[in-house]
């Protein structure tokens, strides 16, 4: 019965103060579903790949070594910490169909448990069978049942489609080449049999071993085994972390841990400080009643948790909402958007941090009226139930200025002394401000940089307009005698290994330039110049962080006769975009490999040479335009993240100018009819309102700037360790979350002022609080 | 013709699908620069009696003439203005801004009218000319009273509109404030009207407006009021 009375006054409590409360009410779903909202992407994409990678038998380490033979194949075996190695065959291959699109070729067989195939529907029964990749299948329209053919080693061979599924290894469509982006239409994977094979080649070929670790093992002493183990037959060895699934995956999950840990922060801060005030506010308010039913006897506790339950109640609807909203929103929005291929979008969320949103939630709204309405509480009930004696009037410290407080009007003074009285009011709206417009200020200026992005590197650093992929057997005399009418510019693109002065040992994409470098222009951070020098390499800012390289460190480069070099690290420049390393020809000569062109990099004087681009030795050719797309296509779920993010900060900055306008103005409500009564204008006493609010929304804007700043600066380093990111905000992000946030503090204030309109001058007078 | 006229007037709240008459058909008139009092237990409709005199409220029915306006078909703005210009107000509970000082106060009104009195001139008269600086939590409530009355007389109103102005008064300081309004408003020659249920107060008025029930019940002319420190309760 006790309680139930409470209840009740709880609740009309609550609709009295409705504004207040329903402000604190969207603060807490905007604050928990940005939580569980950013959280459920990356969770979705861990628990969607481990299913994956457990229902296919994701393999570790892929060991590129043509035909391994038993021999290699036991050494792998006995390495300690390997679990199982298995031999298989994978190629690409051209497909049948309009537009000659690529097949990635993958084998299994009976023995094969390693890199299966995660299949949708039917398996693969026969030689004469295929599993096909199901997204690919969809672009094309092809069913189990239907035929398509492969050429392999220069045959064409017929399969009939057994079944269609997806690949761990192309969660990320990768083709494995430099070229464009590939994507369901052009690109896809088959799986067929390992006797298959011998059709085209007359014999069982091998070119990879699959090797799975056991838990635990450490990677790199297994790749320095299988290192020793292959010796000179070794091609190439990459970890799961480094394709380029195991690669954007991990990525994506960073990204996202990344957002989901910075941003949300300022939810919370912002909904403690914004409950808080309002809660001292309506307990103040309450002063009598507390006194009455202290008076009454009710017990302490039970008036602690009266007071305390309003700010559960919103927590926990509050909490409630964004578990509903926050995954739906962010995860059904994004998680498509991923680029990722799974076979379904199912969200998961993460629980574990919804339950520790939760707790902060009621922390912030409970936890804070607990402590709002315990303040009071040692008061005796005859303390409470007298008048609070008003505050008194303070003089400032303007005032010792005695020429210019005298000169001031009667209204500025009255804004300058009720400020610096409710400083501490002043003070929670100006930093629910500063976190709005920090947060807006830092997502556009996470906005600006991650599209920036694509612009610094192709028409910043590169200079071409199109790339043309060469075979490998044309030289540079091949590419000089086609008398080319453009800027032509060789590179080579490769990977080499190297080990460190501190011992990591690494495989890091290298380009070789050419002396003469029209279309390649390295930069510093500041945009300055950086000249690759003859004695040295050019190692990219980011990645000379993570290896701990410094100027003028030597590493040990692994040249193609398996032998090292030392050479000296005498460049840092910075890259936006892929980390790795530059190094002149002449250096790469001068160690002993031959330069020959993996690509040409081409700025058309005039018509473009099709009569070159279709030229044997070229392989492929992608235009500038191409590539920043593709690029752009893999940051484009950071730019709506963001941009979500700005929406979100938006809401939250509409919030809390609102919630604190009404208090500001609920608090002076006598003042204000007093001043009516005397007779001044809707429009004096509005001004007089309104200046404070507009005091604070300026404030906030300065302290925001610099907030924004610092949280970008936060996401830029833990972004994406591929990228290098510069976090900048410029005068124009500033500028337009400042006219955001006036904006908004207008709207509120015409709310306000519709509100004051209707200010009951009578009974505002009579009642005395 | 005189200076306040009230024909027929009512006005009427809804307060949900009933209707309250708190004031119903009333008429008097009262002349420039006389001391009145209007009578009557809670609920009576005193209270929106002065309110409308005041320009806080418009009847839903009549017509109100002050100083030849009729001020009952003004709109909220032209009422701002009346209530700028024309009218003083003194409040039971004072309603000074805590976060100005008496002068301050004094001079909140002052600016917004357009030949106003000198503020310390005004403070002088109600006897405060030491307290100029203070705040008003720093005085008592008489003291604060005094203030509120030198604010309603800087405006240098027509009309002075006192609301239970003693009410939250000891009868000796409420003798004293009553007194001060007695004394300045002849000392101007301003108009008082003073809304009380405190019949010993009626005793010093020229005219006295008894209200029952949103009707006047009687209009006592009193040829010889008392002075105001005469009385007693």
């Amino acid at each position: 019965m006790v309680k139930n009375t409470l209840l009740i006054k709880a609740l009309r409590d609550m609709r009295k103060s409705k504004a207040q409360f329903i402000s604190i009410f969207v603060m807490a779903v905007l604050a928990v579903s940005i939580v569980t909202g950013l959280d459920c992407i990356w969770k979705t994409i861990q628990v969607k790949s481990e299913q994956m990678y457990f229902a296919t038998n994701f393999s570790d380490i892929w060991i590129t070594v043509p035909n391994p033979s038993e021999k290699e194949m036991r050494a792998v075996s006995r390495i300690s910490g390997v679990a199982r190695a298995e031999k298989r065959f994978t190629a690409n291959a051209d497909a049948d169909l309009e537009g000659a699109p690529v097949l990635k070729v993958y084998t299994v067989s009976d023995q094969r448990t390693l890199d299966v195939p995660m299949l949708q529907e039917g398996r693969l029964r026969s030689n004469g069978g295929a599993v096909l990749d199901a997204d690919f299948a969809r672009q094309r329209g092809l069913k189990t049942g239907d035929r398509i053919s492969i050429k392999l080693n220069n045959k064409w061979m017929s399969f009939t489609i057994e079944g269609l599924a997806y690949s761990s290894e192309q969660i990320n469509l990768s083709k494995g080449s430099a070229g464009a982006m590939p994507n369901h239409y052009n690109f896809g994977f088959i799986f067929i049999r390992e006797d298959a094979v011998k059709g085209a080649y007359g014999i069982n070929v091998y070119n990879q071993i699959c090797v799975k670790l056991l838990p635990g093992a450490d990677l790199r002493q297994v790749q320095l085994e299988i290192d020793r183990a292959i010796g000179d037959k070794l091609i190439g060895m990459t970890a799961r972390e480094d394709t380029s699934s195991g690669n954007s995956v991990r990525a994506f999950i960073q990204q996202f841990k990344t957002l989901s840990a910075v941003f949300p922060l300022i939810f919370f801060l912002v909904t403690a400080l914004i409950t808080q005030s309002t809660m001292i506010r309506l307990v103040e308010k309450q002063r009598g009643e507390i006194g009455v039913l202290k008076a009454l006897g009710y017990s302490k506790n039970s008036i602690l948790w009266h007071y305390t339950s309003y700010g559960l109640y919103i927590g926990l609807l509050g909490a409630a909402a964004g578990l509903l909203i926050g995954p739906r929103l962010f995860g059904g929005i994004l998680v498509p958007r991923l680029t990722l291929n799974f076979s379904d979008y199912a969200l998961s969320i993460n629980y574990v941090n919804f339950v520790f949103s939760l707790i902060l939630i009621l922390l912030c709204t409970g936890g804070v009226s607990f402590y709002a309405c315990y303040r009071l509480l040692n008061e005796t009930p005859a303390v409470l139930l007298r008048d609070k004696p008003p505050k008194e009037g303070g003089r400032i410290f303007l005032e010792r200025f005695s020429g210019i407080w005298n000169r001031m009007r009667f209204s500025s003074k009255l804004i300058a002394r009720n400020t610096v009285k409710n400083r501490m009011r002043l003070i929670m709206s100006v930093l629910g401000i500063t976190g709005c417009a920090g947060l807006v200020v830092g997502a556009f200026g996470l906005n600006n940089m991650i599209s920036g992005i694509s612009r610094q590197v192709y028409g910043g650093i590169y200079l071409y307009e199109q790339k043309i992929i060469l075979d490998g057997k044309a030289d540079s005399r091949w590419v000089h005698n086609m008398r080319l009418d453009a800027v032509v510019q060789e590179i080579k693109e490769t990977s080499m290994e190297i080990i460190c002065p501190d011992g990591t040992r690494v495989m890091k994409p290298m380009t070789v330039v050419t002396d003469y470098s029209p279309l390649v222009a390295l930069k510093d951070e500041a945009g300055r110049p950086v000249q690759l020098s003859d004695g040295g390499i050019a190692v990219t800012r980011k990645l000379a962080e993570t290896l701990k390289l410094r100027l003028g460190d030597s590493i040990q480069i692994k040249r193609s006769n398996n032998s090292y070099v030392s050479v000296t690290v005498d460049r840092i420049f910075h890259m936006p975009a892929s980390q790795g390393m530059f190094m002149k020809d002449t250096l790469y000569e001068a160690i002993g490999e031959t330069f020959t062109p993996s690509a040409v990099l081409l700025k058309w004087n005039g018509q473009r040479d099709e009569e070159f681009l279709k030229s044997d030795p070229v392989k492929e050719s992608v235009d500038v335009k191409v590539q920043i797309a593709n690029m752009d296509s893999l940051t484009n779920v950071v730019l709506i993240a963001a941009t979500m993010m700005i929406l979100m900060g938006a809401i939250l900055a509409f919030v809390v100018l609102y919630n604190s306008s009404i208090l500001n103005y609920t608090e002076r409500i006598r003042d204000l009819a007093t001043l009516r009564v005397l007779g001044f204008y809707q429009r004096e006493i509005r001004a007089l309102v309104l200046t404070e609010n507009i005091i604070s929304v300026l404030l906030g804007m300065v302290f925001g700037v610099p907030l924004g700043k610092a949280l970008l600066d936060v996401v830029a380093g833990t972004l994406d360790d591929r990228m290098d990111l510069i976090g900048r905000i410029t005068l124009g992000n500033v500028l337009i979350s400042g006219c955001i946030t006036l904006a908004f503090a207008l709207v509120v204030n015409v709310f306000v002022a519709k509100k004051m309109k209707n200010l009951d001058m009578l009974d505002a007078l009579k009642s005395v609080e | 013709m005189s200076f306040i006229t009230f024909k027929d007037i009512t006005r009427e709240y809804h307060v949900g699908d009933s209707v309250i008459k708190a004031v119903d058909g009333i008429s008097f008139s009262l002349e420039r620069g006389t001391f009145n009092v209007v009578l009557g237990q809670s609920g009576a409709g005193k209270t929106t009696v002065l309110n409308l005199i005041g320009g806080m409220d418009s009847p839903t029915g009549g017509s109100i003439v002050v100083d030849g306006q009729e001020i009952s078909k003004l709109n909220q703005q032209g009422l701002t203005e009346y209530r700028r210009n024309k009218i003083g107000f003194v409040f039971q509970f004072y309603n000074l801004v805590p976060n100005l000082t008496v002068l301050e106060n004094v001079q909140l009104a002052q600016e917004i009218c357009r030949c106003p009195l000198d503020p310390r001139e005004v403070i002088t008269k109600v006897g405060l000319e030491h307290r100029m600086s203070n705040f008003p939590s720093q005085l008592s409530g008489g003291e604060q009273q005094r203030v509120s009355i030198a604010r309603a007389l800087a405006k240098n109103p027509h009309i002075l509109l006192c609301d239970e102005p003693t009410g939250a008064l000891d009868s000796e300081t409420g003798s004293m404030v009553l007194k001060l309004i007695q004394d300045v408003a002849r000392d101007l020659g301003k108009t008082v009207i003073i809304v009380t249920h405190n019949v010993i107060i009626a005793e010093m008025a020229e005219n006295v407006i008894h209200m029952r029930d949103g009707k006047i019940k009687e209009i006592v002319r009193n040829p010889s009021p008392k002075k105001a420190e005469e009385i007693r309760w």
